[in-house]
């Protein structure tokens, strides 16, 4: 692996691993949250450290060339994200349109039985 | 028979007006619901001295959980049965009185039919054609104005096709579900006139909608 390429890669986690810290002194993320984002990141750097490592993965997977490993790695990570992030979206939609719902109908009890007619 | 009229609307401030003051003469009561809209829909419609019914956030395209809304108020106010319609002037109003005689005659959901091949864009006419073939192969009941919003519904249909879909899928999935029951159904004409092609199903719905019949097919 290119050093530069690692460097630039290892100063990036360091940056996460700030992030991670600032979120949780701001309260936006709990106690198993930042140490689970601080270990994350802390393999990542290993991992781009000594790359050597995940080519005992790769050979585990029957994968030739290490960036195929990093490849194949990154798409499931990603789409494990996307699903997540998706069902999340999903379940705030809907907590939201509870809400909204809720909210539009408290005006409507104050027409009640005047709003019907018969034919 | 109890009737409501339910109006979801978004963003209607220009058109509004002109459905209101055209249902007006039928003496039906109606629940306008607007879903979250930022010009002056709610004042218009409230000088009609029809029902507004608030909801202060739009979800994007959100015309099933408007709708929902609009329809659970109308009938826990004690209708028996409700007619639904578009906001955007799309809809005749002068088209109710069929819906009024189908109700009558024990039909429990009224489904209004757009004659697709007057006025109506080709995009849409192939792509709504396409969505009554593929329900049809899916669910075995062929209705040919799938995505038509001018309908009407019993009580007790409503219970039985209650939708889940918040967006524009609502329209399809009534017709699933309603694949599902043994509910009384008939097609009325109605007419149709396209003031804005840009609202309304975009095919980024319609590929949504895809999903969910998918989804349909397997969930329910």
């Amino acid at each position: 692996m290119i050093i530069g390429l690692q460097i630039t890669a290892i100063v990036f986690s360091l940056i996460m691993i700030y992030f991670a810290i600032l979120n949780y002194r701001r309260g936006e993320i709990n106690g198993v949250e930042i140490f689970s984002w601080i270990l994350i990141w802390s393999v990542t750097i290993f991992a781009i450290s000594f790359p050597d490592i995940l080519r005992t993965f790769a050979r585990a997977f029957s994968i030739t060339r290490l960036f195929d490993l990093l490849v194949v790695g990154g798409f499931i990570l990603v789409i494990s994200m996307v699903a997540k992030a998706y069902i999340s979206t999903r379940k705030m939609e809907r907590k939201l349109n509870e809400f909204i719902d809720k909210d539009a109908k408290k005006t409507a009890r104050n027409f009640k039985s005047k709003n019907v007619s018969e034919k | 028979m109890k009737i409501s009229i339910v109006i979801p609307a978004y963003n209607e401030e220009k058109r509004i007006g002109k459905v209101l003051k055209d249902i007006k003469k039928y003496k039906l009561p109606v629940i306008v619901v607007d879903d979250g809209s930022t010009d002056k829909t709610s004042l218009i419609a409230q000088k009609y001295s029809v029902e507004v019914l608030k909801r202060k956030i739009n979800l994007g395209g959100s015309k099933g959980a408007a709708l929902k809304t609009g329809v659970e108020v109308a009938f826990k106010q004690g209708a028996d049965a409700v007619i639904l319609m578009d906001s955007d002037g799309q809809h005749e109003a002068s088209d109710i009185p069929n819906f009024i005689k189908a109700l009558e005659k024990g039909f429990d959901v009224v489904l209004g039919s757009r004659n697709l091949s007057l006025g109506v864009p080709l995009i849409r006419f192939l792509g709504n054609k396409f969505a009554s073939i593929l329900i049809n192969l899916f669910f075995g009941i062929y209705i040919s104005d799938l995505i038509c919003g001018y309908r009407a519904m019993t009580k007790e249909a409503f219970e039985k096709i209650k939708w889940e879909s918040l967006n524009y899928a609502v329209e399809t999935e009534m017709i699933v579900r309603l694949s599902k029951t043994k509910l009384k159904y008939c097609e009325v004409p109605v007419e149709t006139i396209y003031h804005d092609k840009a609202k309304g199903v975009t095919i980024i719905d319609a590929v949504n909608t895809f999903f969910d019949v998918i989804s349909w097919k397997i969930n329910l």
